[in-house]
């Protein structure tokens, strides 16, 4: 009997405090403020109101893998993969190893890879390798291109800009280690 | 593709000035599949299927997370599926989550749905985690 007495034990008082691993710090509200950033934690952080549509990937981010979105994406981090997005930014200092889709793509920064889009801006501090298709490019003094340029966007070859977001797997494991093949398609 | 090296982060708040390391926010519309790796804070409003190492990580309510998350900071609003590694864990009230929460201080609000095992750690645990463990199933 004297085995199962821990539900009744528990409901007295705090008898979990002592089969807890020792802690340096009691747990008490002073202790977690001086170990946290200053922003409190009340502050709903994930608010939908905050939520925009617009992605930015900032120079401190880098993403191995594909991105998608239905809106547009600003990158100024770095980017393995490939790059599907309406209007696509690529800053000063980015990079993108893969190729980017879009109907409007700019590029400041560097791309190995290739383009896919119906109008193209290549500015003064671009760094392009690879070929860029399209239907409208301008490209301005300064901007480096190793690559062809061909008009034949929108044409057999060129894929569609953007599909409706395919059904992703949810299994645990893919998402561990995303494999190649569920990477490339 | 090769998987990159986990990117530990720091235990201790680092004096943060936005310039240096702005955030990177991801969108309601935004897709991504694979690594993401940042020193900074990151925003998940969209869809994110992969592995996080980030300083903060802020999954809105209508984001979507399936994998790993290692960083300094997690408030999680919207959908994990996956383990979280992480000194600090805040389940704000419309958060769902499922699988392991490993926490020093973890928060769960009213109303958050949490099917998980949190397993509490010492912060060297966090500074010293070059690998993370197999999934158990």
């Amino acid at each position: 009997m004297s085995m199962f007495t821990r539900n009744e034990k528990a409901s007295d008082t705090n008898t979990d405090e002592t089969v807890r691993p020792p802690r340096e710090t009691p747990a008490a509200p002073p202790a977690p403020a001086a170990a946290r950033p200053a922003q409190p934690v009340a502050q709903p952080l994930s608010r939908p109101s905050q939520a925009p549509g617009v992605s930015v990937i900032s120079k401190s981010l880098k993403i191995t893998g594909q991105l998608e979105s239905t809106e547009d994406i600003r990158i100024d981090g770095e980017v393995e993969g490939d790059v599907r997005g309406v209007s696509v930014t690529v800053g000063n200092g980015a990079k993108v190893k893969g190729t980017v889709y879009g109907n409007a793509v700019e590029l400041a920064g560097t791309i190995e890879g290739k383009i896919e889009a119906e109008k193209v801006v290549l500015t003064s501090t671009a760094h392009m390798s690879g070929d860029v298709l399209h239907r409208d490019i301008r490209i301005e003094s300064g901007a480096f291109i190793d690559g062809h340029c061909r008009p034949g966007y929108g044409k057999s070859e060129a894929k569609p800009v953007y599909s409706a977001p395919k059904p992703v797997a949810t299994s645990m494991g893919l998402a561990a280690k995303p494999s190649d093949a569920a990477l490339k398609t | 593709m090769t998987t990159p090296p986990l990117r530990t982060f720091r235990t201790t708040p680092r004096d943060r000035t936005d310039a240096e390391f702005p955030a990177s926010v991801l969108g309601t519309a935004f897709t991504a599949e694979g690594f993401l790796d940042t020193d900074g804070d990151l925003h998940i409003h969209g869809r994110v299927i992969g592995r996080v190492c980030a300083d903060r990580l802020v999954l809105g309510s209508g984001g979507y997370l399936e994998g790993d998350v290692i960083a300094r900071d997690v408030h999680i609003g919207g959908r994990l599926t996956g383990r979280i590694f992480a000194l600090n864990v805040t389940l704000e009230s419309s958060a769902d989550v499922t699988g392991r929460i490993f926490h020093h201080e973890v928060t769960v609000e009213k109303g958050a749905r949490v099917d998980a095992r949190m397993p509490w750690r010492p912060p060297s645990y966090f500074e010293t985690l070059v690998q993370l463990p197999e999934p158990r199933q």
